[in-house]
């Protein structure tokens, strides 16, 4: 449920600029290049997501947890925290926000490990090297790096409300929803308000079932400029999907991803 | 992490609860003065759990709201389980006022707190949010006399009709007919009910309905307001724990409160309405017509402070308070005032 997102956290202090995002990129960005980078943060949300469905956590727990670990890498580079750390933490921080039941500690880190040897070992042929404490101490590092934000606004709901208006194009739902989830693979969540990134994924839905939405969206009355931005960075997305295998190109990216030091 | 440690420098012991002990502290760097919560470890379960539950829900929620007379955090330190947070430095609560009985309650001092208990309270309703724990313990006073709500451990967002709610709820005395009837399906009422009793406790000093255990506050309440019939509440029956009671009469609340003003009693009436839905928002609360008559509520700076002027029998006072409430919850006759959901 939901207070105002205009008086929210993630309004007044986590709306960043694409300026922003490029500045706090520079330190990675000079090891990685800018796909690869991207490939690996799209990586990472696909274990976010196969970590949350088979902890059975529910769509908005999962997408919170995202957002969690984008803001976090927004402001630090990859090898401050190992990701395949910081994963898990997120899934963690996500369910207590969230309220959605308890996760108990042994179960996340049984099902991590579980989930990075039976679906991900492409990427990680090793053990999943991780325990509790480390995810613990981690936690507490993402709480203060977020600033304590940890209420957040999904596309969800504003898509859910749009639907009740639209009720001749029911059909659309599904696929608008599904284009939601794979928003959370791009950058837009740090970039735009939630209710944009619904109109626009909703749009982007209308376009490939070819229903003609263009009136309703007119009548919406909001900056169609942001609109078509979001689209573009989500249909840049599937453009870098359609030439990608990333089982096969993917450990040689994280190969190359800096790493923290271990002492 | 350390660094942040440093930077507030303890003053003073101000209490301990069950979950957390309290310090009055500097902030080296404003100059401050502030309250540090340091939320205790507990058991090596709840050490294992990470940031504990109940300061996450503190964090989340105060990191939205920013109003008046809703507490500020203003920091978070510590690590792994071991968490402290930062709020206003407050120098008493109304609970402290209430039993004082050096400080003498006009009209317009009960006017001033209830206004700005129902402030605060919109304004988290508003958010989607119920407090859940309002008692006169919970509303926090400072030097100015600004009232602020505090204690946002059992808050949570509402609204969401699928989700089911534990109706173990606020401290008893201030728990209204439905959670006690086990409703698992409830809503900003059970915040306006307590501001009822709060009320009604400013005008009696003492507490209005201090029940001793859930089916004698149930009793307690009817007593006073008579047992409500099917039309009174409709769905009455239909509540989970719900009990069939002896009929009482209810009592004019003129004859209760004899010295209160009408209107002041008509808000009372409302706050205090059996069936939830008829009870009155805390909107519709602030625009009735006690607030706009005469006497207008007075300036904070000159609400009354609590005799024990210096800061240290304060918080010697304060430690009684809570001796007190340890002592309740361990012989059992206070709810647990926590509970995991």
């Amino acid at each position: 449920m939901a207070g105002n997102y205009w008086q929210s956290s993630q309004y007044q202090q986590w709306l960043l600029d694409k300026q922003d995002l490029v500045r706090e990129r520079q330190h990675d960005l000079k090891i990685l290049t800018e796909e690869e980078y991207q490939k690996i943060m799209i990586f990472f949300a696909n274990f976010i997501q196969s970590l949350g469905e088979q902890l059975k956590l529910r769509q908005q727990v999962i997408a919170t947890a995202t957002v969690y670990f984008k803001r976090f890498y927004a402001r630090n580079s990859l090898m401050c925290i190992d990701p395949w750390l910081m994963a898990p933490t997120c899934i963690f921080l996500a369910s207590k926000v969230e309220e959605f039941g308890v996760i108990s500690n042994s179960r996340l880190i049984t099902t991590t490990a579980a989930v990075v040897k039976n679906k991900f070992s492409h990427a990680y042929p090793q053990e999943y090297p991780y325990r509790i404490n480390s995810v613990l101490e981690c936690e507490f590092y993402l709480l203060e790096m977020m600033d304590c934000c940890l209420v957040l606004y999904h596309p969800y709901r504003p898509l859910t409300e749009y639907f009740k208006d639209l009720s001749n194009e029911e059909s659309l739902y599904p696929l608008a929803w599904r284009i939601v989830n794979d928003s959370l693979r791009t950058d837009v969540c740090l970039l735009y308000a939630p209710y944009l990134i619904a109109l626009a994924c909703l749009h982007i839905a209308s376009v490939i079932e070819q229903k003609d939405l263009k009136q309703w969206l007119a009548e919406c009355n909001v900056d169609m400029d942001k609109i078509l931005e979001i689209s573009r960075q989500i249909l840049a997305l599937y453009e870098l999907w359609k030439n990608y295998d990333e089982k096969k190109d993917i450990a040689g990216i994280l190969e190359k991803m800096p790493k923290p030091k271990t002492s | 992490m350390d660094e942040k440690q440093k930077r507030y420098e303890k003053i003073d012991f101000l209490g301990e609860g069950q979950f957390a002990t309290v310090y009055k502290a500097k902030d080296v760097v404003t100059g401050d003065i502030v309250a540090v919560k340091k939320i205790k470890v507990g058991t090596r379960t709840e050490a294992a759990d990470g940031i504990n539950r109940t300061a996450l829900r503190e964090i989340k929620l105060l990191q939205e709201l920013h109003h008046e007379n809703i507490i500020g955090l203003l920091d978070v330190f510590g690590q792994r389980s071991n968490v402290s947070l930062v709020f206003d430095f407050m120098d008493t609560d109304l609970e402290i006022v209430i039993k004082d009985n050096k400080v003498v309650l006009t009209p317009g001092h009960i006017k001033s707190y209830t206004v700005q208990t129902l402030q605060g309270l919109e304004y988290l309703h508003q958010h989607w949010i119920l407090h859940r724990d309002m008692k006169p313990n919970n509303l926090l006073i400072n030097e100015q006399g600004v009232l602020k709500l505090g204690d946002f451990g059992l808050a949570k967002f509402y609204g969401s009709p699928t989700r089911i709610y534990t109706h173990q709820v606020v401290t008893r005395w201030y728990r209204c007919p439905e959670l006690l009837f086990g409703a698992r399906q409830y809503g900003t009422g059970v915040d306006i009910w307590a501001v009822g009793c709060i009320l009604a406790e400013l005008l009696l000093r003492v507490p209005f309905l201090p029940g001793e255990s859930d089916l004698d506050q149930l009793s307690r309440i009817f007593q006073v307001l008579g047992t409500p019939s099917d039309e009174d509440w409709p769905g009455l029956k239909a509540l989970p724990d719900y009990i069939q009671f002896k009929q009482f009469p209810a009592t004019p609340l003129k004859e209760i409160f004899i010295a209160a003003s009408d209107d002041l009693l008509d808000l009372m009436s409302q706050l205090l309405k059996m069936d939830p839905l008829a009870r009155c928002s805390t909107t519709e609360a602030l625009k009735m017509p006690y607030f706009s008559n005469r006497p207008p509520p007075t300036p904070g700076p000159q609400l009354p402070k609590p005799s024990t002027a210096s800061q240290k029998d304060e918080a010697e006072k304060e430690q009684k308070s809570l001796k007190r409430k340890i002592q309740m919850e361990s012989s059992g006759a206070s709810l647990a005032k926590r509970l995991v959901f």
